[in-house]
Parts: structure tokens; C-alpha cells; sequence
């Protein structure tokens, strides 16, 4: 008995851990749950086979807009394109039922078809969209009409669909940028403002050779550009009107140079940094009445001033603290916060078109880099290392940020680079000679 | 005097001390009575007398085997009337024959607890049962054979009483997954399209650690500390009610077990199993086609396994969501369903003798490490 009194701790462990494993197998109730918490970052496959023709007129323009919704996606480096050798099957119908099997084996999990007539000067363009290991279709269909002379823009609206439905993100596509184009060596460049397809496709050229330009920043509507120029000898501010090709000085104040301008997000107003005296403050200009308003008021250099989305707020660079930080203050004006604080020197910030970033240049021990931060300042993460990284500009839809690259050495040369905001997938954008000072334009219309 | 007499002396005054007093001041522990019968002597014509007087048996055989049946009907019928407590703890709704059919067998064991002797009840009943050990080792039970032989022993007072600790037990295998987690990466199978290749990524450095992983399992110590609370005088009782517990549940157990003979439940998953399952997912989970808003969008999606492993594609679905809009909960649920699907297309790997366990699964598919790769 005494032995039964010793043990019977013990025992009663044992028939602890006894009863516990045999209540375990029977205890599961409902379906077994599993976190997953980690997994790939990778393209996402996909199979674009080449869009039917539906009349004899449209087979180059199926064949052409085709790649460029390969290369849209593609350049994203969201996705990946299996190359055509890779299929199985072929599509020779736009009706046709899709053998997803087919696709699966070569694990394409996005299918893109379509097709392309065309009708005198018209185009048309529809395709489908389909999820291949679930089986079906993402969407509806769409079809684009336009002339024939805007089958890049269908194209991109192809594309923008595609990128959208998959992703969840806003479309950039069909968009364009305005920078400066510049030639010559690097002690006498010759500058001249440029437009271009996001994609390096139709450029035009806006301005001469004859005077320097600087900053260009289109529209919310994006029929208009700002930029800066040289042409009077000091820096100043002007307003293009892409239809007209007219050009109009604002804020002209005798003694003063003006520079870094910028839309509100209504299109209304301009800020821009207003030098006088040896020292540059911010002020808004309203285009409809020429009135302007001082902003801030400091013994510092104030500049690159940028709207917030909702046009409720500023964010600017000053060294009024000794070195150039970030600020955000009230569009109204009035006091202004700092939010950068890490070391180093932060410099053109833009806010993001969905306002939850601020990206900016920053320059610390000797290197530039691209990034981005919270409005309040928090999460900031560079992107980009280089010799000479600045001047962010935002895509229409907050993923993607285009900025300045400039080489080291004589012969450098700057040019136009773009990378995802994840600091993935950073490329450099085809121009047809140096570039620099980006601007993205909202989605076109 | 010397030392030593004084030594001798202290030492033999002790030694008389003892004597005289020691009997009462250190009164050995009384054994039990011993029960005294009286025995009467007689010789061995007495004895004869007695033999020649006595019937001669002649027992038939038929008649041993109903002597035979009849004593184990017996305790059958009457015993189960028996314990009153028994009969208060089945629920209402339960019909009095079913009641009293769980009554009938533990018989054995209730009077074993009563007398406070273990060794001859314990080992013949519980032994069957070594489930606990089977699981830690996973190795799956084939319930079907040890079925029979408990499945008379179940009660519904044990049943009842098991149910409230079954969850708390039932978190002990997620413990396991939080280890092998550590050890398991999906970096590797960046490089790949196709289904991932477990032993080989079993040997590479994780990428991150899962955040989401499930409790670990606290019930085990209170299953352990409820033990302790229990005072000395009470110390018997509870071990006779652990040890009935433990057989009542295991009779339990097997009875559920026999009555799904088509479809195997074996054991729970271990943690190499649901970290099999885990990889296997997430080695097709590609977040890098997602939206910003997608990657902060936790989606839980559930469906149907084939008993070849294979998810039924048309049953799944989205079970809920938190940190995203509705569209960036389609991205996201879209992508999960994706990975499924994809890496399901030649079957999970799933223990084939636990289908019970993971016939409907339900993924938590939690994007929020991944965000800023």
C-alpha cells in the first residue's frame, strides 16, 4: 500500500500523458488549418499566343500588338513570357475552347487571347483573359476601337487589363513621359524637353536646343507641362500647353527666379520655390487668377514642393535644421513638420498617387539612392545605390517609380531608370540619347 | 575517569533509556490486524466420515457451459444498476438502454479503483491502448484490431468527461510544426516551377520564420497539474479516477474508430506532416504578381481533399479575410487558389492512414513577412 502511495504521483503522470494522447486523435474538430507564411516571389508565367487576325489588313497589327503586351507585362517583372516554341496549343479561333490542360503542362498560369480587325481607319482590338490552373475565365472579354494610328495605346489598354486583374494594382500602361533630352558634352549639354510612351515609344521633342530647361511636371490632365527654363537668363517657371505648343511665363516678379513647380492635384494651382534676396521660400500660385501666396517663411532654402493626392498638404525639402531634410506641412501653409531622420541628405520628395508613400532622393557617404517613406516618415527604405540616383517620379498607379541615373567619370551620361517600389526589377528605360528629369503622366484618358 | 568510561557510560544510559521508553516514544507503524480464525482439529477417520458423506459430483458438459455463461450475464445485468452517479451523469437525451449498455462493462474496473489496487486492473485494461507512444513516434494504429476488445469498455460518463480536455490536447501537435519549421525553406524553389522537392529543401537555411504558427500546447501541464492539486487523503481516489478515465476514453476512442471502418482517421497529423503539407503549398504560393494592398491582405481558404491527396478544385473557397479591400482579396485569394491547385495536382503529401484528419483543410495564407522582400 505504502509502495501504491509512493508511485501513485508518477502514476497519475503517467495516466496524464496517457489520456491526453489517446483524447489527441480523437480530438480534431473541423477541417485541419495550416498558416502559411512564406512563399515564392517570382514572375508569374504566362502565354500570350499571337492575337488572331480577322482580316487580311490586320495581321501585321496583331502580330506587332502582340509583342508589345508581351514586353508591357514582361517589363513589369511581375511576369515572366514562355516563349511560342514552348505551346502546345495552338489558338486559331478567338471562340475556340482553351485547352487548359495543354497550358498547364507547360505551367502557364496566365493565358491571354485575342484578336484584331480593322475597318478603314479603324481598329479593333479584343482579347480574353483566363486562369489557367483554376480553370477559368478572369473577367470578361473587352474590346478597344480606335484609329489606326493609336494601336500602341490598345495595345497598353490590353495590357493595363491584364496587369490589373491579376495584380489588384491601378494600370500605368497607357501613360506618358515628359523628361529632358540632352545632348552634347557633359561641361556644354544641350537640353530640350521630350515626350515619350512609358515605354520609350513616340518621342517628340517639345522645345529647342536654345535654352536650358529643367523639372518638367505634367497636368492631371496631362495636356499641360511646367517646367523651369533658362531662356530670360535667370531660372523661371512656364506653362505649355501640349495641344498648342503655347508657352506662357508665370509668377513673374522682378528680381526673383522661380523654380521647381508643380500642379496641385485639381490643376489649378502651382507651388514652386521663389528665390529673393538670397533665399528661396515656397509659394502657390493660382493659374486662373495670377494671385500667389507665400507658403513658408524661413532664413533657408525651401524647395521641390509637392502636393499630397488629396491636396490637403505639402511635403518640401529645407535645410533650415543645417542639412536638407523632408517636411510636410499644411497646404495653407504654416508650421511644418520633419519626418526624415536618418543620416544623411534628403532631397526631392514626391508623394505617391495614392498617397501612402514619399519617395525622395537621399545622399549619404558619397552614394545617391532612391526611396521611399510613410508621410509620417516611418517604414523608409531605399531602393536604388548608385554614383548619381535622384528625381523620383511616381507611375499613375504607385508601383513604380522612374528616376535619374548619371554614370561617374567625363564621358557619364545621366539616363532614365525605373524600378518597382518593392526594389525589385529595376531597368533601365530605352531613350534615344541621355535623359533625365522624368515625369510620369497620369493614365491617359 | 577517563574519556572512554565517560563515552561508555553516556552510551549505556542511552541504551536503558531507549529501553524503558523508547517502545513509547517510537512506536512502530501498527500493521493491520490480522483476522484470527478458529481452526479445529480432527483425525483422519473424522475426516473420512466427513468425504463418504458428502454428494459425489457429476457434472455434464452441456450444463458447464450454460453454469458457465450464466455468471458473466449476470454481473452484465445487475452492476450497471448499481453505481448512482453513473446514472445522473448521462444526459437527458440519451435513451436509458444506451445508457445502461456503457454502464455494463466497466464494472471490472470500478471495484479495482475501490480496493486502491492498480497493479492487477491497470496493466490488463489499459495496456491496449498505447496510442500516446504511437503518436509521438507517428506511427499509424491500425484502431481496427484493438477495437473489439475495448469497445465493451466504453462509458458515457467517461466520454463526457474526456470532451472537455479534448481541445486542450488536441494543441500538442502544432508544437511540433514551430520546430520544423526552422529547418524548412522555400528559397530554393524560387528557381523551380514544379512541385517542390522536400528532401532538398528540407537541408536549406529558411528564408523566414512563420509567424502565424498555431498555440503551443498548454493543456498538457494542466492535465499534468491537475494532478498535483490533489491532498493526500485524496491522492487514491484520484489516481482510481485517472486510471478510469484513461480506460473509459480509450474505449471511447476505439469504439469511434470501429464504427468508420472505410475511412481511416489513424492518428493526428505530427508536425513533419503538417510541414510537409506546408511546404508543399507554399513552394506554389507566388506572391510576386500581387498588389501592394494583396500583400498585406491575409486570406483563409478552404476545401475538400481526395483521398489520393488531391484537392477537389471546385470546392474551394474563401472562408474569410482580414487587411485588405474586397478586390485585393480576390488578388489574394486568387493566388492562393492558384498555388493549391497547382501544387496539388499530384496530390498532397498527406498520410493516406490519417484521411480523417485532413479530408477538409483550411489554409491560412498570411503575406505580411513577404511584403518587403
Amino acid at each position: 500500500m505504502s509502495l501504491f502511495r509512493t508511485l501513485a504521483p508518477v502514476l497519475a503522470l503517467a495516466v496524464g500523458f496517457f489520456l491526453g494522447g489517446s483524447i489527441q486523435s480523437s480530438a480534431q474538430q473541423g477541417p485541419l488549418r495550416i498558416t502559411i507564411s512564406d512563399g515564392v516571389i517570382e514572375p508569374l508565367p504566362f502565354a500570350v499566343p499571337q492575337f488572331i487576325p480577322e482580316n487580311g489588313a490586320s495581321s501585321d497589327y496583331a502580330t506587332q500588338i502582340t509583342q508589345v503586351i508581351a514586353a508591357d507585362l514582361s517589363g513589369t517583372g511581375l511576369f515572366r513570357e514562355i516563349p511560342a516554341s514552348a505551346y502546345i496549343s495552338r489558338v486559331s479561333n478567338f471562340d475556340a475552347p482553351v485547352a487548359y490542360e495543354d497550358w498547364k503542362a507547360i505551367n502557364a498560369q496566365a493565358l491571354i487571347t485575342g484578336a484584331v480587325s480593322t475597318s478603314g481607319n479603324k481598329i479593333f482590338v479584343k482579347f480574353r483573359l483566363f486562369d489557367v490552373f483554376s480553370g477559368q475565365q478572369m473577367g470578361e472579354g473587352l474590346q478597344f476601337a480606335g484609329t489606326l494610328a493609336t494601336w500602341r495605346r490598345m495595345a497598353h489598354k490590353v495590357s493595363d487589363a491584364v496587369y490589373s486583374r491579376i495584380t489588384g494594382e491601378g494600370p500605368y500602361f497607357d501613360s506618358r513621359v515628359v523628361f529632358v533630352s540632352e545632348s552634347g558634352p557633359k561641361n556644354q549639354r544641350q537640353k530640350r524637353l521630350a515626350v515619350m510612351d512609358y515605354d520609350g515609344a513616340n518621342l517628340a521633342y517639345l522645345t529647342d536646343s536654345s535654352s536650358i530647361v529643367l523639372a518638367p511636371r505634367f497636368s492631371p490632365t496631362s495636356n499641360q507641362i511646367l517646367f523651369t527654363s533658362y531662356e530670360s537668363g535667370f531660372p523661371r517657371i512656364y506653362l505649355m500647353d501640349i495641344g498648342s505648343m503655347r508657352v506662357q511665363a508665370l509668377a513673374q516678379q522682378k528680381g526673383t527666379m522661380t523654380f521647381a513647380p508643380r500642379f496641385s492635384p485639381d490643376g489649378r494651382k502651382v507651388v514652386f520655390s521663389l528665390e529673393r534676396g538670397g533665399n528661396s521660400d515656397i509659394y502657390q500660385l493660382d493659374i486662373g487668377s495670377g494671385q500667389t501666396r507665400q507658403l513658408t517663411n524661413a532664413p533657408s532654402i525651401e524647395t521641390a514642393p509637392s502636393f499630397s493626392p488629396d491636396g490637403s498638404q505639402i511635403v518640401f525639402e529645407s535645410d533650415r535644421s543645417g542639412t536638407q531634410q523632408i517636411y510636410v506641412m499644411s497646404a495653407a501653409g504654416g508650421d511644418a513638420v520633419r519626418i526624415s531622420g536618418g543620416a544623411g541628405r534628403y532631397s526631392t520628395p514626391v508623394w505617391s498617387p495614392q498617397g501612402d508613400y514619399i519617395a525622395f532622393t537621399k545622399q549619404n557617404a558619397g552614394r545617391f539612392h532612391i526611396g521611399v517613406m510613410r508621410a509620417d516618415g516611418s517604414e523608409e527604405r531605399l531602393l536604388t545605390a548608385s554614383f548619381l540616383d535622384e528625381g523620383p517620379t511616381w507611375a499613375p498607379n504607385g508601383r513604380v517609380i522612374m528616376f535619374t541615373r548619371e554614370t561617374a567619370g567625363v564621358g557619364g551620361r545621366p539616363s532614365l531608370f525605373a524600378v518597382d517600389i518593392s526594389g525589385r526589377n529595376l531597368r533601365q528605360v530605352m531613350t534615344d540619347g541621355p535623359a533625365s528629369d522624368p515625369a510620369w503622366s497620369p493614365l491617359l484618358p | 575517569m577517563t574519556t572512554g568510561q565517560i563515552v561508555s557510560a553516556v552510551g549505556h544510559l542511552c541504551l536503558l533509556l531507549w529501553i524503558v521508553i523508547g517502545d513509547w516514544l517510537f512506536s512502530p507503524e501498527k500493521m493491520p490486524e490480522v483476522t484470527v480464525a478458529e481452526v479445529s482439529l480432527m483425525n483422519s477417520s473424522e475426516f473420512d466420515e466427513l468425504v463418504k458423506a458428502s454428494p459425489a459430483p457429476a457434472p455434464s458438459e452441456p450444463v458447464k457451459e450454460k453454469e458457465l455463461v450464466e455468471p458473466s450475464a449476470k454481473p452484465v445485468v445487475t452492476d450497471p444498476v448499481e453505481p448512482p452517479p453513473a446514472v445522473e451523469d448521462i444526459p437527458e437525451d440519451v435513451p436509458v438502454l444506451d445508457a445502461f449498455q456503457p454502464i455494463e462493462t466497466p464494472n471490472p474496473v470500478a471495484p479495482i479503483a475501490d480496493t486502491e489496487q492498480p497493479i492487477p486492473v491497470a496493466p490488463s485494461d489499459v495496456k491496449p491502448k498505447p496510442r500516446p507512444l504511437d503518436r509521438v513516434a507517428a506511427v499509424p494504429v491500425d484502431s481496427s484490431t484493438d477495437a473489439p476488445d475495448v469497445a465493451d469498455v466504453a462509458t458515457p460518463e467517461a466520454s463526457d468527461e474526456a470532451a472537455p480536455d479534448a481541445p486542450v490536447v488536441e494543441k500538442e501537435p502544432p508544437a511540433a510544426p514551430e520546430e520544423a519549421t526552422t529547418q524548412i525553406v522555400t528559397e530554393a524553389v524560387e528557381t523551380e516551377d514544379n512541385a517542390p522537392q522536400l528532401p532538398a529543401m528540407a537541408s536549406l537555411p529558411p528564408r523566414s520564420r512563420p509567424k502565424n504558427l498555431i498555440k503551443p500546447e498548454k493543456p498538457l501541464k494542466e492535465e499534468v497539474a491537475s494532478a498535483k492539486p490533489a491532498s493526500k487523503k485524496a491522492r487514491d481516489d484520484l489516481v482510481a479516477d485517472a486510471i478510469a478515465a484513461a480506460v473509459a476514453d480509450a474505449a471511447t476512442e476505439e469504439t469511434t474508430d470501429a464504427g468508420e471502418a472505410n475511412a481511416p482517421s489513424g492518428p493526428p497529423m505530427t508536425g513533419a506532416e503538417t510541414d510537409a503539407m506546408r511546404v508543399a503549398v507554399q513552394a506554389c504560393w507566388n506572391v510576386g504578381a500581387l498588389s501592394m494592398e494583396a500583400l498585406r491582405t491575409t486570406v483563409v481558404v478552404g476545401f475538400s481533399v481526395n483521398q489520393n491527396g488531391k484537392p477537389d478544385a471546385a470546392s474551394i473557397h474563401l472562408v474569410s479575410s482580414d487587411g485588405g479591400s474586397d478586390v485585393s482579396t480576390g488578388q489574394a485569394f486568387e493566388a492562393a487558389r492558384r498555388a493549391i491547385i497547382r501544387c496539388g495536382s499530384k496530390g498532397f503529401p498527406l498520410p493516406k492512414d490519417k484521411y480523417e484528419q485532413w479530408k477538409e483543410i483550411e489554409l491560412v495564407f498570411d503575406p505580411n513577412g513577404m511584403r518587403m522582400r
